[in-house]
């Protein structure tokens, strides 16, 4: 294994993109060489990750311990007087609830950049802003200090804006703006509950250090940190030597909440009358909701979507709406479950709404692209159903539906890529009888098109139908949501059929038929370099598909801790 | 109590698994090798069936005895839930194979002359290949999550077989009602894997039984104990459920077996080549759903049972009516299919497994014949197609007369007929007489408002001989039509029979309709059939469960059986001396037939468009989904979108009112404040002369001043 495995993930594509930039305009060809390289090497990094991952590490959510491959280092800290000190770290690590978000962005990345080697204006720009994008993408996945995942979560914006808005479509301007002023919406709101938790959340290490109880921190035993923790609760340290930390971990854990601090768990801190926990993990919710989007916060997505270029709606489909799901996982679940199953009914209603309305919308749009959008909010709303039944079966499901959603979104938004490459133009009416003239595309958007609509045989399906049976159990194990919601939910699977098939009968079968007469010549069947993109990833599909313990063996244990952690704070 | 672990344990290592995967990989295999094997696709599919069907032979001899072998490994979990695959092989699940091999070998066989000149045979057979493969794997496995796998794969091949002549539009249409349609009942499968996972944690079958058998119902709870990974295990649900599981899982044949009210695909789906509907739409992914009805079976409660049952009934009976008025032959044939599934499902709500089975069994070979037959005439009439010469060779209407033309599909079509309208020496004879035998016995006994049943059950024998023989002598009988409607073709080739590819396998399918194949008896109890399969017994809660057919007096039926004998038979021959009247050859509507357009009369207007379903769905139902789709989607882009845009320009307006107010008002604060700072400058600039006397003055008056301040 390889010491700060994960720091060489993140910042490889950093390295890259400093390449990038240092080299001469006149090397303009070498851009995309250089970044599929820093890619490939994440790629293969990450799959190293993942094979050196050992999956039967047990613990719960909010322990330490659990976590592999570590790399934790001081960044700074501030001396607050008596008020103590706070300090942020370095701290990135895996568990089974983020390595599976890690080895999906490194596998979208690398054929997104497959995907690039057609944009043909500024590639320097272009490519250095794709491999900054990585960076905060994958760093964001593996970040445990709230400060970094913040930084990260936050720069994500910057390349995304500018990627959209100079390689994009005619409305390039408005769907970047959009895009970037509503994440900032929820940023923000993301922003407070750090500022509140920074108050309330306390590192016992470091404060045992700070008051002299250990040395250094390797006698921190699990002993000693309770007995730290006892001490913290019970007013024994001075308030000068708690060191105040972002460690998500400890966020995680209740006793690391300052005895009356605001967002403690028996604080009396209120916020409009209600809980200040409830609000918090509301804010938190919100935040993250916007991201992955759930209804009502969708809207910014289409727009972006129709106006990005094919790499990045890839990217964004792919791997950057997920984001929002892992946030939920990681912060809001996991630093408030109290809060979480008071809200349980809310999120699995919004979560069965996102996936009743998205499909109905797809079913309404004359745009592939914004059909696929849509989709995507549908297909989405089974991570929320997931996540709000709280049981084993749902977040495992949850978790399975973002990995999956990742391949098969990508896929679709590379297949539209490939038409609209050809005729600068995405309008399912435009089109008729592709069939016949392109078998080939048509063959691979078949596949992903019922990949997408839930068939057996390929990953969607385990992933929503581990979300129904989580769902429906939800009742009888927890009781978080009511049986009627997956029974309800099970109709998005007919409206999705209903708009994948209706879009195939109209684009793709019946006579040939074009509405503008040169696309006659231009649209040829798929190339060389298409291929390269979309095979891997229909393998991928079917394997995840019929062989889910790839992926489950490694990630049952860490999501057995999430949901225990869950149901401790019920009971 | 038991462990969950133990009962879907892996089982030992049984070189049975390597002919398991034998069958379902040579199907696979075909599907994958054809697309590379232009010219020799048909022979090398069929060549790989051919072994398939062997193997279900000699599997079939080799385990016709035992109780039933079950083969069970891990498959993933989830957290310390283990999913399993399994796999029996009984005697349900041997015949099954036999049949579903046998024709679709004969289906193969078949298309290679069928398909001879369709320039995408290889995809044609290849798809052949992914439907069996499909098939076979609702057959082989025991897991009801499997089962659902393949079941999807099964409408997966059948959607790409229905559109297989993409280009026309209305295959493409057809092809994606019947998913939809498949869809919609397989939310209900869905319903039923999660009722029965929040319950027992596990798919498998024997699992799901072993479990079921232990649960009970405490204070109208259903409660399932056992023990998991040595916990104890307490789930329980509402009563309700237990039944909702069973009514939801049969949606799924609903769906799959095109019962009311969604069988609506079934008659589209012949927009396929003919011997797909021979293979799929007629013997084999149509009964699916029956097949998966029996394997879940005794979780069925009364309540679920009651449903089924209704359901059958009615679907039989709806579907024989629509069958009487159409002119397409396949359409005919469709809906005779739905209306005899109809029968097994009916079977299987009365509780009356073996019969339901059987029923399965003969009518996949007699209507497979009757396709075949069909198909033969719609190929050998397509021949007679030229340039000038266009015509629906599925139209009824333009034959007539075919005996004298093609005497061997005569015959086949014949005997498979005489099996369809259930006439003694035929097999369909011996199941549907089974399955009304057991449904009046089961009337009786159940008595109440179920007499409706057994009326519709009977009825629907009357019509079904009647719509087979007007198909007759509107085919085979009288004058060729053709001629008289296009005199151009007449002098075109002469109309033949089909050559040993087409004949063939409708020779095999018609000696397979025969009652003798079963045992020379006029009782199905003594068939063969009889002596493999029996009917099992629920294991549901008692006071959930329904009766065993099997707990009732046997002289029950031996007194009921000569009566529902009587009485089918007579009921059949009423059809047939009807539809003589009717049809034969210058009669009343055969006479005028070439030139028939839609029926007149109410009858025959929900005759001819099946009872407005097709109307409803498409014209009321999809149309308003629709619309509610393209309003949703306005109130998205308009009114929740606008809503975001309207604050986001409300910022801006705001942000330029700021700026307004900042510039005019703080900003001219600012300047006031100068302005006026430098008036006072000014001012006080004035005062500060240099001159001494005029300070000391100042300083004189501001101390009086003070002085007054302080002493008042």
């Amino acid at each position: 294994m390889i010491e700060n495995l994960l720091t060489y993930i993140i910042f490889t594509p950093l390295l890259g993109a400093l390449v990038v930039l240092f080299l001469p305009q006149s090397k303009t060809s070498s851009f995309k060489w250089v970044a599929l390289g820093a890619l490939g090497v994440t790629l293969v990094l990450s799959v190293l990750a993942v094979t050196s991952f050992d999956a039967s590490v047990e613990g719960l959510t909010n322990s330490e311990d659990q976590l592999q491959l570590v790399d934790k280092a001081k960044w700074f800290s501030v001396e607050l007087g008596s008020l103590g000190k706070f300090s942020v770290d370095y701290f990135v690590g895996v568990d089974g609830l983020n390595l599976s978000l890690l080895l999906l962005a490194a596998i979208v990345l690398f054929i997104g950049a497959i995907s690039s080697f057609g944009i043909k204006q500024k590639q320097k720009g272009y490519f250095g802003l794709y491999l900054l994008l990585s960076t905060s993408v994958l760093g964001c996945f593996v970040a445990l200090d709230f400060f970094l995942f913040y930084l990260f979560f936050e720069f994500m914006l910057l390349p995304m804006y500018f990627l959209i808005g100079i390689w994009g479509g005619p409305r390039r301007e408005y769907a970047a703006i959009k895009f970037f002023l509503y994440t900032l919406v929820g940023s923000i709101l993301i922003l407070i509950v750090m500022i509140g938790l920074y108050n309330s959340v306390y590192d016992p290490v470091k404060t045992g250090m700070e008051a002299g109880v250990i040395e250094n921190v390797s006698e921190a035993s699990p002993e000693v940190i309770s007995n730290i923790q006892f001490a913290v609760q019970s007013g024994q340290i001075e308030s000068e030597n708690i060191v105040k930390s972002f460690n998500m971990i400890s966020m995680a854990d209740d006793a690391n909440y300052l005895p009356d601090s605001f967002l403690g768990k028996n604080s009396y801190g209120e916020i409009f009358g209600q809980s200040a926990r409830w609000m918090a993990f509301l804010a938190l919710l919100i935040g993250f909701a916007i991201k992955l989007p759930a209804f009502p916060f969708h809207t910014w997505l289409p727009d972006a979507h129709v106006e990005a270029p094919t790499a990045v709606s890839v990217v964004l489909a792919g791997i950057l709406l997920k984001i929002g799901g892992y946030g939920i996982i990681r912060t809001a679940f996991s630093f408030f479950p109290d809060s979480a199953f008071h809200y349980a009914w809310l999120i699995g209603f919004f979560g069965l709404f996102s996936i009743l309305y998205g499909a109905m919308n797809a079913l309404a749009q004359k745009d592939l692209k914004r059909l696929i959008a849509y989709s995507s909010v549908s297909h989405m709303g089974f991570v929320l159903l997931g996540l709000a039944a709280m049981t084993v079966e749902g977040v495992t499901g949850a978790i399975y539906q973002m990995f999956s959603h990742g391949l098969i979104s990508s896929m679709l938004f590379l297949l539209v890529g490939v038409l609209y490459d050809r005729t600068h133009d995405r309008g399912i009416e435009n089109y008729g009888g592709l069939a016949s003239k392109m078998p080939k595309f048509t063959i691979l958007i078949t596949i992903a098109f019922f990949a997408s609509l839930g068939l057996p045989g390929f990953s969607g399906f385990i992933a929503e139908l581990m979300v129904f049976i989580g769902a429906f159990k939800s009742s009888t194990v927890i009781g978080a949501i009511p049986y009627w919601m997956p029974v309800v939910a099970t109709l998005g699977l007919v409206l999705g059929a209903g708009y994948y098939l209706w879009t195939l009968q109209r684009m793709f079968f019946g006579k040939f038929w074009v509405k503008d007469k040169a696309w006659r010549e231009t649209l040829v069947d798929l190339n060389a370099r298409e291929y390269v993109m979309l095979i891997p990833l229909v393998i991928l599909i079917i394997w995840f598909g019929i062989y889910p313990a790839t992926l489950l063996d490694l990630i049952n244990n860490s999501v057995e801790g999430f949901t225990q952690l869950l149901i401790l704070s019920v009971e | 109590m038991i462990d969950l672990n133990d009962i879907i344990s892996t089982t030992e290592f049984n070189p049975l698994i390597y002919w398991i995967i034998a069958l379902m990989a040579i199907p696979l295999l075909s599907f994958f090798t054809t697309t590379f094997l232009k010219k020799i696709a048909p022979v090398w599919a069929t060549l790989l069936l051919g072994i398939n069907l062997s193997i279900s032979i000699y599997l079939a001899s080799q385990y016709w005895d035992t109780t039933g072998v079950s083969i069970r490994g891990n498959w993933f979990s989830i957290g310390d839930t283990q999913l399993t695959y399994s796999f029996l092989i009984d005697q349900l699940a041997l015949i099954m194979l036999v049949v579903v091999n046998f024709i679709s070998v004969l289906v193969h066989f078949f298309s290679m002359e069928y398909m001879r000149h369709d320039e995408n045979k290889s995809r044609y057979f290849g798809l052949l290949g992914l439907f069996t493969f499909s098939m076979l794997g609702i057959i082989l496995f025991y897991d009801l999550l499997f089962i659902f796998i393949f079941w999807e794969l099964v409408g997966l091949s059948s959607f790409l077989l229905i559109g297989f002549w993409f280009e026309k539009k209305s295959a493409s249409l057809a092809a994606n009602k019947a998913f939809i349609m498949n869809r919609i009942g397989d939310l209900g499968f869905i319903t039923g894997l999660m009722i029965l996972y929040s319950q027992f944690q596990t798919f498998d079958l024997e699992g799901i039984k072993s479990l079921t058998v232990l649960s009970s119902i405490e204070d109208e709870n259903w409660v399932a104990e056992y023990f998991k990974n040595g916990e104890l295990v307490r789930n329980s649900l509402d009563g309700r459920w237990l039944s909702a599981a069973g009514i939801a899982l049969f949606c799924g044949a609903v769906g799959k077996s095109a019962q009311f009210p969604l069988q609506v695909w079934l008659p589209d789906a012949m927009e396929g080549p003919t011997p797909v509907s021979a293979l799929i739409h007629a013997a084999t992914m149509v009964a699916a759903g029956v097949f998966m009805i029996a394997r879940i079976f005794v979780i069925l409660d009364a309540q679920a049972l009651e449903v089924v049952a209704v359901v059958g009934a009615i679907t039989a009976f709806m579907a024989a009516v629509a069958a009487f008025s159409q002119f397409d032959i396949k359409k005919v044939l469709a809906y005779s299919t739905i209306s005899q599934l109809g029968y097994m499902v009916l079977a299987m709500g009365v509780g009356a497994y073996t019969a339901g089975l059987f029923h399965l069994v003969t009518h996949a070979m007699f209507k497979a014949g009757l396709f075949l037959s069909a198909g033969t005439i719609i190929h050998q009439l397509h021949q007679l197609e030229g340039k000038d010469v266009n015509f629906d060779p599925q139209d009824m209407r333009v034959m007539g007369g075919l005996r004298k033309y093609m005497p061997v599909t005569f015959i086949c079509f014949m005997i498979c007929a005489l099996a369809l309208a259930g006439l003694p020496g035929f097999s369909g004879f011996l199941s549907k007489d089974a399955i009304l035998l057991n449904t009046a016995v089961w009337i009786d006994e159940k008595g109440g408002g179920f007499y409706f049943i057994e009326v519709l059950a009977f009825a629907t024998v009357l019509i079904t001989a009647f719509y087979t023989f007007r198909m007759i002598f509107l085919v085979f009988t009288g004058d060729f039509r053709l001629p008289k409607l296009i005199p151009a073709s007449a002098t075109l080739k002469p109309l033949q029979e089909g050559n040993v590819f087409l004949k063939l396998p409708m020779v095999l399918l018609a000696i397979g309709s025969l009652s003798i194949i079963f045992g020379f008896t006029m009782k199905a109890e003594n068939t063969w059939f009889y002596q493999l399969i029996q009917d099992p017994i629920f294991l549901v809660p008692e006071s959930y469960a329904a009766f065993n057919l099997m707990d009732l007096p046997h002289e029950w039926f031996e007194n009921l059986h000569s009566q529902v004998v009587v009485i089918s038979i007579g009921l059949a021959l009423s059809g047939l001396v009807i539809a003589y009247f009717l049809f034969k050859p210058g009669a009343k509507f055969s006479a005028s037939f070439a030139e028939k357009r839609e029926p007149i009369g109410l009858v025959g207007q929900i005759s001819f468009y099946h009872w407005y379903q097709n109307a409803l769905y498409e014209k009321v139902i999809l149309k308003f989904i629709i619309w509610k789709a393209r309003r949703i989607a306005w109130f998205d882009r308009v009114i929740l979108d606008g809503f975001i845009n309207f604050i986001a320009k409300f910022q801006v307006v705001f942000a330029h009112l700021i700026a307004w107010f900042d510039r005019n008002i703080i900003d001219g604060f600012v300047h006031l404040t100068t302005y006026t700072t430098g008036r006072v400058g000014q001012l006080t600039r004035s005062v500060q002369s240099g001159n001494v006397q005029a300070y000391i003055m100042a300083a004189l008056a501001f101390l009086i001043l003070m002085l007054i301040w302080l002493l008042f």
